[in-house]
Formats: structure tokens, C-alpha cells, sequence
């Protein structure tokens, strides 16, 4: 059972379609995540950066084909965090459909 | 911070949760190169059979097994079609793998049955004949076994 908790940093639209790629996958190269979201560079990093910094992301940097590649994946941290915001999430639209029910 | 955002809102943002998820999902897949090789070796396997060389026969078989065995370790999960990406086993499951291993396996005996039926016909290349029929079915039915797994995530998710 996943305790539901209402995360502000996750929630922003950008962000939270993100996380979401993120929730889903081991891990994501940046070129994909840029192709997905419809991101510049700089804005995919500037969002990237925020969730490493919260300590939601980690950045790895492997070498492949000679060419250094930026992957990035949710921490347990992130994952128990986005965890925790569907769970806030379902239950805001579950109180709302309770709430039309009873009347 | 929770009463801050509507439930419409919510609503809004776990559909676009979903929609992350599917995206992801739209990834599971085998890349092609690997049915067109499948087949491709089925058909050299059959080929060789037809030569009735025994020991040519069985040498092939081994190194097309270790050789299919190499390659379905690393794709047949159906995680990695492109290096962007690793979906996560929670999505797949450990099902594709077995599914696809189960396949190749059942059209081992499709192959013998077909090669059985055409020998019975009288003819020249039995098993090359039905290794090519076999074939076609690994690069037609192939990409549909997958396309399958994708809309079995995507129903899981959405039960």
C-alpha cells in the first residue's frame, strides 16, 4: 500500500511527463527523452538537473559507438516519490467521484 | 497542497501519466533484424538438413541454437529495440521472453510436421520447403506476437 503524498516538484506538466517515461523505464538516454517530450537540450537538462538535484534522478554517462551518451533513471527515492504522487493523485479523483455520488 | 489542485486537474495529470506509460510501452519490441536473421537461419538450417549430411545436420543445429540462445538472451525479452532505451521488467514481465522462446520452439515441430508432409508428397527438398513456409511465419507472425505483448501491457495498466 503506497501512502498517498502530493509532490510539488513532480507535478509541473513538463516534469511530471518526465517522470512518467521515467517510472516506466530502467533507464532513458536524453535523445530519447528530447524526442518524447518535444524538448530543447537546454530545457530537458534544466529539467533533468531539478529532479537530480532532489536526488529523484541519477545521470549516468556510459561510452557507446565512442560517443558519450547521458542516461538517466529514477532513484528509489523518485520512484517511491512518484509512487506516492498517483496515489495522491487517484485519491483527489476518487474523493471527487465519492463526492458526486453522495449527491 | 493536495485541496490546491481540482480534481479535474488530477484527472488531467494522470492521464498524462498514461500517456508516459504507453509511450514506453510503444517501445516493447524485438528489433527486426532479429526475425529476418531467425528466418534466414531457418531456412540454411533446412537447407543443410536437406543435404543429408548428418554430422553437417547437427553441427549447424548446434551452432544455430548457440547463436539464436546468444542473441535471445540480450533481445528476446523484448526490452532493448533501440540502445535509448530499457523498459522496465514490470511492464513486460518476464512472459515475452518465454513467449517468444515458446514460439521458436513450437515451429520446430511445425517445421518437422511440414517437412513430413512434403517428404510424403514426394518431395525433393522437404525440409527446405518447410523451413521457408516456417520462415515467412517468423517474419510475418513475428512483429504481431509483440504487437500482442504491447496491447497486453497496455491493458494491464489500464485495469
Amino acid at each position: 500500500m503506497i501512502a498517498p503524498r502530493f509532490d510539488e516538484l513532480i507535478h509541473p506538466g513538463t516534469r511530471l511527463s518526465l517522470v512518467a517515461l521515467l517510472a516506466s523505464a530502467d533507464w532513458a538516454e536524453f535523445a530519447f527523452l528530447r524526442e518524447q517530450l518535444g524538448l530543447s537540450d537546454s530545457a530537458l537538462s534544466k529539467q533533468l538537473s531539478t529532479l537530480e538535484e532532489a536526488g529523484y534522478v541519477s545521470i549516468d554517462r556510459p561510452i557507446r559507438d565512442r560517443r558519450r551518451r547521458v542516461r538517466a533513471r529514477l532513484t528509489d527515492t523518485g520512484r517511491s516519490a512518484f509512487e506516492g504522487h498517483v496515489a495522491a493523485l487517484r485519491q483527489i479523483v476518487g474523493s471527487a467521484d465519492l463526492e458526486r455520488i453522495a449527491v | 497542497m493536495q485541496s490546491q489542485i481540482t480534481p479535474q486537474e488530477a484527472r488531467a495529470a494522470l492521464d498524462t501519466i498514461d500517456r508516459g506509460r504507453r509511450r514506453v510501452i510503444d517501445e516493447i519490441d524485438l528489433p527486426r533484424w532479429y526475425w529476418w536473421g531467425l528466418a534466414l537461419g531457418w531456412i540454411a538450417l533446412g537447407y543443410i538438413t536437406d543435404l543429408k549430411h548428418p554430422w553437417l545436420t547437427a553441427a549447424a543445429t548446434l551452432v544455430f541454437g548457440a547463436v539464436h540462445s546468444a542473441v535471445a538472451q540480450r533481445v528476446a525479452s523484448g526490452r532493448h529495440r533501440t540502445h535509448q532505451l530499457s523498459v522496465s521488467r514490470e511492464l513486460t514481465g518476464a512472459r515475452t521472453a518465454r513467449l517468444v522462446i515458446g514460439s521458436v520452439a513450437s515451429l520446430a515441430i511445425v517445421t518437422i510436421a511440414g517437412a513430413l508432409a512434403a517428404s510424403a508428397d514426394g518431395a525433393r527438398h522437404p525440409v527446405t520447403i518447410a523451413s521457408v513456409f516456417v520462415a515467412v511465419i517468423i517474419v510475418l507472425g513475428g512483429p504481431q506476437l509483440l504487437a500482442w505483448v504491447r496491447r497486453r501491457a497496455a491493458q494491464a495498466g489500464a485495469s
